[in-house]
């Protein structure tokens, strides 16, 4: 698969106004100001992905969304196993953070965040590209980053030497951070890009 | 001095003991350590999909027949004796599940036959194996002692 420079330049974009969205959904959950980084869009080969996503054997948490519609693909966010437990504590006005391996209450709670952070971002989409796109429920996992990716990308039971992800990193509160990926499948490019004409 | 060697996904590793062969983070995918305890030489490759020819394109080391095929004839030229091949392997777990739907293709599951199948075909008995669940492994094989061991975040650790 190779993508021309405009073409990533208008996924960046792409980026930047869904993961804006998602942004500012999930400062309005948590009641305080979040940050996002601009986008990055890579074209990452599969032997590479661990040094693009994180280390394979780091703990993180996973909330998962299929994108569905004209055109389809997977939003995925990850965050650290402390990151989730704020935000679950934060949101559930708990005393102390709950255990998110055990806890159902906490892991709902975050499966709505992973709801409506990814929701956001459709529908921004959505908007600005005129294609019709809607989330599946969430899927949430708490495990190894490595087996979260392939659980993620091996779905289908087909994948390509590279792929496509575009990623970007959200923080603001003290000690909430997160990484939010879309990853388009590989015949939504030209409808997600058909309004730039490229 | 015994090192250990990473193998990364769609890839394979062929090294002799005392060396150890770790692979991180299986999914779906298959861990699968296939050795020689004679001559101390052991394989151990990452495997992401069942079969080459449902799909054939780029890296051959993604399927478990074509990347199992080229680790056991990178064995064979450094002199395993194919009678005395053992084998074991781990992975191949459903990571995701979305409420009540079945997954369309249980992938994991799909891996763990097809690596055993293709062993099978080569002659090489599977002594043990530890699949499937919705968790992940990461694994480490002792060639010298031929031991995999197995570690998951939630489901504790064993050697098998």
């Amino acid at each position: 698969m190779e993508i021309s420079a405009i073409r990533l330049e208008a996924l960046k974009e792409i980026g930047n106004i869904g993961s804006g969205h998602a942004a500012t959904s999930l400062s309005k959950l948590l009641q305080a100001r979040i940050d996002m980084s601009v986008p990055k869009v890579w074209l990452v080969p599969l032997e590479k992905l661990g040094e693009a996503l994180g280390e394979y054997d780091t703990v993180q948490v996973a909330l998962y969304l299929k994108v569905e519609g004209d055109a389809p693909g997977k939003a995925i966010f990850v965050l650290p196993i402390e990151s989730a437990r704020v935000i679950a504590q934060k949101l559930l006005s708990l005393p102390e953070r709950p255990d998110i391996f055990s806890d159902e209450m906490a892991q709902s709670a975050l499966q709505e965040v992973g709801n409506i952070l990814v929701s956001s971002f459709i529908i921004a989409l959505s908007k600005f590209s005129g294609v019709l796109l809607h989330p599946s429920i969430p899927a949430m996992a708490i495990d190894m980053v490595g087996a979260i990716i392939d659980g993620v990308l091996l779905e289908e039971g087909i994948i390509d030497d590279d792929v496509l992800i575009i990623d970007t990193k959200l923080s603001g509160v003290k000690e909430v951070e997160g990484k939010f990926f879309f990853i388009p499948s590989k015949g939504s490019l030209d409808k997600l890009l058909g309004v730039f004409g490229i | 001095m015994s090192k250990t060697i990473i193998v990364g996904m769609a890839d394979y590793k062929v090294d002799k003991a005392p060396d150890k062969l770790m692979t991180a983070g299986l999914g779906s995918c298959i861990g699968v350590c296939v050795y020689d305890s004679l001559s101390q030489i052991g394989g151990m490759a990452h495997i992401m999909l069942p079969n080459s020819l449902e799909s054939l394109q780029g890296n051959p080391m993604k399927y478990a027949d074509t990347c199992l095929a080229m680790m056991l004839e990178e064995m064979f030229r450094l002199g395993v004796i194919k009678s005395r091949l053992k084998a074991k392997m781990a992975g191949g777990a459903q990571m995701f599940s979305f409420g009540n739907k079945a997954p369309l293709l249980k992938i994991g599951e799909r891996n763990a036959q097809s690596v055993e199948q293709e062993l099978k075909k080569a002659g090489i008995p599977l002594l043990v194996h530890d699949v499937g669940g919705n968790f992940g492994r990461t694994i480490t094989f002792d060639i010298q002692s031929g031991d995999l061991h197995v570690r998951t975040i939630n489901h504790g650790e064993k050697v098998i």
